[in-house]
């Protein structure tokens, strides 16, 4: 395999990986605090 | 009480990290004036320490909303995707230094334990960041593993050996040397922060730079470090010791004398400097010139030519 496509295969991994696990735990924990305050709010 | 405590450390270990962080930035800012400027830091392994940003901003929001759980998960998510990130720019700037050296001893595995706790991180994120099933943690897990390897690759696994004209293995000798020398150019640099005269200074800056170009020359071709014997072990100890001495002295006695006599020394040591820089650049340039001559006479004998 060609050293550019291997390195290039590797980024997209890594972003695929490290990138979407760490913007759906950002996600996760801004959607249950916007829950926590419509409840608060609906009480 | 227990939550106000909570809270209280939780914003006190930030911000005595972010006042010992200011501290240190604005004394390496205060060096930088004093010292020869360092090249612009590479840049290579940066994208890990940006891209787990979100995990930063995660733990924050979970401490907002007084979520212990995500606080937790998060905050250890991020602390190991630093300490990876640390760790694989640690290995992708000693593999630049094994690359550009012709002897080097085999380095440390960080790249591989790098992209090990990277691959770790992005498993805890995933699970308890994320709330993905373990399994899938796992999996994120893998592909950043798979991800780091293809993209940095692993750490060099051979040691540069040299060995000298009679065929003895003299590698860790030559490191050694070398290692000496380095400590003795850094003792110079140390040792010209309690001098305050500029000129001196700018002397002893020069010489050090010097001293540094001499070294380069060696470590990319250590047949050369027997002609630099003497610049080794004389030359380079003795400013060491000079300039540690007067650097120490001139503090408690003001005496011209002793300032003028130092100054001739460091004339003389940075003349002895730069003749050493040329002999070592005038050997490359006659070790290139014999094979050359040598490939013309093949290439005649041949009838090439």
């Amino acid at each position: 395999m060609p050293d550019f496509l291997r390195k290039f295969i590797g980024l997209l991994l890594i972003v695929a990986a490290v990138g979407v696990a760490s913007c759906q735990a950002l996600m996760v924990s801004c959607s249950s605090g916007a829950t926590a305050v419509s409840s608060s709010l609906l009480r | 009480m227990g939550r106000l405590l909570l809270l209280a450390g939780v914003v006190l270990i930030p911000l005595t990290a972010l006042i010992l962080l200011i501290k240190r930035i604005t004394r390496s800012m205060a060096e930088r004036f004093q010292q020869t400027p360092s090249p612009f830091p590479s840049l290579k392994g940066m994208l890990m320490f940006l891209l787990p940003l979100p995990v930063l901003f995660a733990a924050i929001a979970a401490l907002g909303r007084g979520s212990l759980d995500g606080l937790i998960g998060n905050a250890a998510g991020y602390g190991l995707f630093l300490a990876g990130a640390l760790l694989l720019r640690r290995g992708l700037l000693s593999e630049v230094e094994y690359d550009r050296r012709r002897v080097a001893r085999t380095p440390w595995p960080f790249k591989t334990l790098g992209g090990t706790v990277v691959a770790l991180a992005t498993s805890v994120t995933a699970w308890l960041g994320a709330d993905h099933h373990p399994a899938i943690a796992v999996a994120f897990g893998l592909a950043a593993l798979l991800g780091c390897y293809l993209s940095y690759g692993f750490d060099p696994r051979t040691a540069k050996r040299f060995t000298d004209s009679e065929g003895v293995d003299v590698t860790d000798r030559v490191l050694e040397a070398l290692a000496q020398a380095e400590r003795g150019i850094t003792a110079i640099e140390h040792a010209t922060r309690d001098i305050r005269n500029a000129e001196l200074n700018g002397r002893l800056r020069r010489i050090a730079a010097l001293a540094r170009q001499i070294l380069t020359l060696l470590e990319e071709d250590p047949r050369d470090l027997r002609r630099a014997r003497k610049f080794l072990n004389v030359y380079l100890d003795g400013a060491k010791q000079v300039t540690e001495g007067y650097a120490k002295t001139h503090g408690r006695v003001s005496a011209p004398e002793l300032e003028d006599n130092f100054r001739r020394v460091l004339i003389t040591i940075e003349e002895v400097f730069a003749e050493q820089q040329q002999k070592l650049l005038e050997s490359d340039v006659s070790d290139l010139d014999v094979q050359i001559e040598v490939l013309t006479t093949q290439l005649k004998r041949e009838g090439v030519v």
